[in-house]
């Protein structure tokens, strides 16, 4: 589009850099489908400890709770002076020679564990509204058949939180896909995800990068709906997740 | 926001594997991996002066959280508060009739609602407000409502979802003995329905005031600059080191409302219900 006149149709902004599109659209998955695995496996966990334990279990569902209500600008602010580079975690080994370099580093460590960190205590509020009611008599019952406690986690408690753990998981990976703050905060400058991408187009000065931000957008929202659609696809077809 | 658990039973007591050692170990990597990002926010922000290798800070002081004292900072937390008012307000009402309209209308129309309801989870807030900054800029609609607006769009999933949770479980009975026993149907609703109610609405108001209070992004981008809240200024603090104390101090002033306000939320309740 033209500063003046008027507008016409092209395709540039989707071909010119379209390379950087599907490196930026990798590295958006990437992020998302390892912060999602995490903050699944340790939210089930989470919630697995606060049913089993009676009273230390409160305690850690109140403090898991309390982590709902940071914003994720605050969560990525924390991780930062955790994580960094002379950060408190390094503080703590005795300042190593070989820590890596885990904010502004090439695997995206501290993205990651910030997502994970927020989202597994979302996760974890999930299963437990919807399997404490029922998780305790069933457990009696394989008990009284003579299942090890393994044995519970894995086929009782498990298979009771699959349903809530897949919707659960659909909405931390197109969270984790949409979301801006960690990634810009924690990322490295090279290889952009696709938010970081967007807006750092659609706010710079030259205008004539507006098409490539909004390109940016619509392939995130493409991304997105994708995977929604496919979640509720599966949801659907096996009609026990529900 | 905290579901209150029926007391664990014998053998789910007995379920996680290992002994005990293996359950403590367990317990406190878990706590760990909660608490640990909020140790150095909470060093930092009474640190006095704490240089690299040192694990504790060397001196204390409170410099942090007296710099917030500044006009600039309580504009911001104004900005904030009014901003995650604004949405919940309306936000609130509007989950509450799309949910409704859900159990109400007919199968198609229904799906269609639900779609609707469902659609900002799948758009990013960014790309949303990249499409719409236009849009508002035409209209000639002023920052603040127009941050309003966007926001409330992100917020209805929630409370949508909330009132729905709490309307599957809904007895119509209730209102049907009210009706019976003479009320109008104002009646039933004001005094049967909004009291069942209230605690979703209660819920749903908290998210929807958290998805103001919190935003960074889409005020960022439509405020352009005008609309300064608590989470924009602490972006711009965050964004460059060496006043870790500020940053930190800003951090704990925006955690604290919220939770005391889930406190106020989840205490009665889970203190009733233990009765």
């Amino acid at each position: 589009m033209p500063f003046f006149g008027p507008p016409q149709f092209s395709a540039d902004a989707w071909a010119g850099d379209a390379d950087e599109l599907v490196r930026s659209s990798a590295i958006s998955l990437y992020i998302a489908a390892v912060s999602t695995l995490l903050s699944l496996v340790v939210g089930f966990v989470l919630a697995a400890y606060v049913l089993a334990m009676p009273r230390t279990g409160r305690i850690v569902e109140t403090l898991s709770a309390a982590t709902i209500p940071i914003p994720h600008v605050i969560g990525a602010g924390a991780i930062g002076l955790l994580l960094s580079d002379s950060g408190f975690l390094e503080r703590l080994l005795g300042m190593p020679d070989a820590f890596p370099a885990l904010v502004s580093g090439p695997w995206f460590v501290a993205v990651i564990a910030e997502y994970a960190w927020k989202e597994s205590a979302f996760v974890a509020l999930v299963v437990l509204g919807s399997i404490s009611r029922s998780v305790g008599d069933l457990c009696d019952a394989a008990a009284t058949l003579g299942a090890f406690a393994g044995q519970r986690i894995i086929r009782v408690v498990l298979p009771l939180a699959v349903p809530s753990l897949a919707v659960s998981a659909a909405i931390v990976f197109v969270y984790t896909l949409g979301s801006y703050e960690a990634a810009w905060l924690l990322g490295p400058t090279t290889p952009e995800p696709l938010p970081v991408r967007a807006v750092r187009l659609f706010t710079s000065v030259d205008l004539a990068a507006r098409p490539q931000a909004m390109v940016t957008a619509l392939v995130s929202v493409a991304v997105s709906v994708a995977v929604i659609s496919t979640a509720i696809l599966v949801l659907r077809r096996h009609r026990s997740l529900r | 926001m905290i579901p209150v658990l029926q007391p664990a039973s014998p053998s789910m007591r007995r379920t996680l594997p290992g002994g005990f050692p293996m359950r403590v170990i367990l317990g406190c990597l878990l706590v760990a991996w909660i608490v640990a990002p909020m140790v150095p926010v909470l060093l930092w922000s009474v640190a006095g002066q704490w240089r690299a290798p040192t694990v504790l800070p060397s001196s204390y002081s409170l410099q942090g959280f007296a710099d917030l004292a500044t006009a600039d900072t309580a504009r911001a937390a104004v900005s904030s508060l009014s901003l995650g008012l604004g949405v919940a307000v309306i936000a609130t009402p509007l989950g509450y009739l799309g949910a409704l309209a859900v159990r109400a209308l007919p199968a198609i129309p229904s799906r269609f609602v639900e779609f609707v309801l469902l659609v900002p989870l799948a758009i990013p807030p960014f790309a949303l407000v990249m499409g719409v900054n236009i849009a508002l800029l035409r209209l000639y609609v002023s920052p603040t409502l127009g941050v309003t607006l966007v926001l409330v769009v992100t917020a209805l999933p929630y409370t949508a979802f909330m009132f729905r949770s709490a309307l599957a479980s809904y007895d119509h009975r209730f209102e049907e003995v009210a009706r019976s026993l003479g009320a109008s149907p104002g009646q039933a609703t004001r005094h049967v329905r909004y009291p069942l109610l209230a605690s979703a609405a209660a819920r749903a108001f908290f998210l929807a005031f958290l998805v103001g209070w919190g935003d960074y992004i889409s005020t960022l981008l439509i405020g352009g600059g005008q609309l300064r809240t608590l989470p924009l200024l602490l972006g711009s603090a965050a964004s460059t080191t060496g006043n870790e104390q500020l940053t930190t101090a800003l951090s704990v002033a925006i955690i604290i409302p919220p939770l005391i306000l889930l406190a106020g939320l989840t205490l009665p309740a889970a203190r009733k219900r233990r009765q």
